[in-house]
């Protein structure tokens, strides 16, 4: 509130060219542990950016510090121009940042419909919410499955009916950690397809990811972490070429 | 059925939904018969037996209130008890000073409920802002409840007098002087136009019987709505409830008062009843006989938290003759109930009711409610 970097940002044009979130020397520790070591990185208004490392690099915690479920241990976290690192989640998702985690946690017992009733009422009158529903599982690749129970989902349909809540509340940023975990190829590439829909849509995302030929598909900036750090950053084509990248992803380091 | 009439079913859309058990014209029969049954009680039974209602009635608005935060807030509170003391205290200090002066309880039985509003917003503000969870919320509350008991039994010191009323620690509260007013009965209305209440006439059970349906039904409206859903998301997951944008930390704020605040309700309808409120109402057991009459019916269903409520009361009064045999009887069948049943006899029973009755009905499990 007090930052004095709350540069002009007119709402309705967003300079492309500046970053919409900004994190700056983040740690977190677990105990003794660094899960975050001082990572800094920015991910520029309209990209789709992928985040690569090795299991225990810091990527779901980096995700929870972006989120606010989580706060760092100390460093920064600048969303569009904003200094949002003491606000708790649910004001970070009023500002137009959502998630979806990595474990779905969508609400098994519940229906498809009532799933996104939730997140959706916030920012629509109930009249309105049906024909919203309708429009978010079409996009999601779930048509008419209103009524189903989501324990009758497959695991591929639970990925997606999670992304849809992620996207109910109209985010500007996206976070996306895993989400072609457990999927088929198939059901992989029409993830890759949903993510590009909603890139094009003027909506920036981040994605958590490890299945290489995903990543490719998405044709996104990519940033490796390694041990909580920034360990390079590139276009997908520089960072599969970075011999020190292979070389951490083997374990040979 | 018939042709819809448009008011009962804008009546039905609302009552009805996924949050609770029994959504159909089949239950709602039964439950008018309930209703119409209990209402002719005082016909059918003894006076003696009515008193005993009237203050099962009451425990059921108690259970209520838990079956609120615990079953639908997911918030379990080992201190319930102590919002209906703390209503019933209240009830009782302003009845004594302000009854002479009034000549009704209006103030007494609305004190009955914002102290313990505010008492909660207090301590819920200290809990749900500094992000307590689950098993530390229990035993917070478990323990703010016996410490208050505590504060109330060395009360017997004359100093801890309120204006007429003389808190009288383990004896309970009296008036102050044999020229003060005692505890008064429940009198609503304004001037000359007001009705008494006696505890122990047929009045006082009709009274308490509409209380606690138009809270049963005020509930049941309340779980259905669309805030009811936004109370079930934070009970099933607190931190993605508030990465939709929600601040949940009011919203178990919020469900905490209003959950007080029926609790204390209550316990000023009891302290009417019996024109006595003492504090061993702080203590362990009646704690806990809240969680049981609660953990039994099915928590996550109020019209099988009120069943099972009438019914484990009604079993306690009848072991009252042979001492301590009630409490342990009932502890015997909460073991029983959570190994057979974890979700509640009666709620367990309901649903198998309801299906059968769907079944031989031939009537088709219920679609989509359109949720207002």
């Amino acid at each position: 509130m007090s930052e004095p970097s709350t540069t002009m940002t007119v709402p309705h044009a967003p300079d492309p060219t500046a970053p919409i979130l900004e994190v700056v020397d983040i740690y977190k520790l677990y105990g003794g542990v660094h899960a975050l070591d001082g990572l800094s990185m920015s991910v520029q208004t309209g990209e789709v950016h992928c985040v690569l490392g090795p299991n225990g690099a810091g990527k779901s915690t980096f995700f929870k510090m972006l989120m606010g479920t989580e706060r760092p241990t100390s460093g920064r976290v600048v969303y569009k121009g904003e200094d949002v690192t003491r606000y708790p989640a649910y004001r970070r998702a009023r500002l137009g940042l959502s998630v979806k985690f990595q474990n779905l946690r969508v609400f098994p017992e519940l229906t498809v419909y009532q799933n996104l009733f939730v997140p959706l009422r916030r920012k629509h009158a109930p009249a309105q919410i049906p024909a919203r529903v309708g429009a978010m599982l079409a996009q999601v690749r779930l048509p008419g499955s209103e009524d189903r129970p989501v324990q009758q989902l497959s695991h591929g349909q639970q990925q997606w009916l999670a992304i849809a809540m992620s996207l109910a509340s109209d985010p500007e940023l996206l976070l996306l950690d895993e989400p072609t975990a457990g999927l088929s190829q198939d059901e992989s590439e029409q993830t890759a397809a949903i993510i590009n829909e909603v890139n094009a849509s003027g909506v920036t995302v981040i994605v958590i990811e490890h299945d290489m030929a995903f990543i490719r598909s998405l044709k996104a900036r990519t940033s490796v972490l390694h041990y909580g750090r920034l360990f390079a950053q590139g276009s997908f084509d520089e960072i599969a070429a970075n011999e020190d990248v292979r070389r951490i992803y083997l374990g040979t380091a | 059925m018939s042709q819809p009439n448009p008011l009962v079913a804008g009546i039905s859309r609302r009552l009805n939904g996924p949050q609770t058990l029994g959504n159909s014209a089949f239950f709602w029969c039964a439950w008018l018969l309930g209703l119409a049954l209990l209402v002719a009680l005082p016909l059918l039974v003894s006076r003696y037996q009515v008193i005993n209602a009237s203050n099962i009635l009451i425990s059921c608005i108690l259970a209520m209130s838990l079956c609120l935060i615990w079953g639908y807030g997911g918030i379990l509170s080992l201190g319930q008890a102590s919002f209906y003391c703390i209503g019933g205290y209240a009830f009782g200090v302003v009845g004594i000073n302000l009854i002479d002066a009034q000549g009704n309880t209006d103030l007494a039985l609305l004190a009955g409920i914002a102290i313990p509003v505010v008492f909660a917003t207090v301590l819920g503000g200290m809990m749900f802002y500094s992000r307590l969870k689950g098993v530390y919320i229990a035993i917070l509350m478990l323990v703010v409840s016996l410490l208050l008991g505590l504060f109330m039994r060395q009360t017997a010191d004359p100093s801890y007098t309120i204006g007429s009323a003389f808190l009288g620690g383990m004896n309970g509260l009296r008036p102050a002087t044999s020229a003060d007013p005692s505890i008064p009965n429940m009198i609503l209305g304004f001037g000359d136009y007001v009705i008494a209440f006696d505890g122990r006439r047929s009045e006082f059970y009709w009274l308490v019987l509409g209380l606690t349906t138009a809270i049963y039904l005020g509930l049941r409206w309340l779980v259905n709505s669309s805030f009811g859903y936004v109370l079930i998301a934070c009970r099933e997951d607190l931190d993605r409830t508030e990465t939709f944008g929600y601040d949940v930390r009011l919203v178990q704020l919020a469900v905490f008062c209003l959950s007080a605040a029926i609790a204390g309700f209550s316990g000023a309808l009891y302290t009417a009843w019996g024109t006595y409120i003492h504090p061993d109402g702080f203590g362990v057991a009646p704690n806990i006989l809240v969680v049981i009459w609660v953990a039994v019916g099915g928590r996550r269903d109020l019209t099988s938290v009120i069943v099972s409520t009438m019914l484990l009361s009604w079993i306690s009064l009848e072991l009252t003759s042979s001492g301590e045999i009630s409490l342990l009887a009932l502890g015997v069948i909460l073991v029983l109930a959570m190994l057979l049943a974890p979700e509640g006899i009666i709620a367990t029973a309901g649903a198998w009711i309801g299906r059968t009755v769907r079944r031989r009905g031939g009537m088709p499990a219920r679609s989509r409610e359109s949720v207002t």
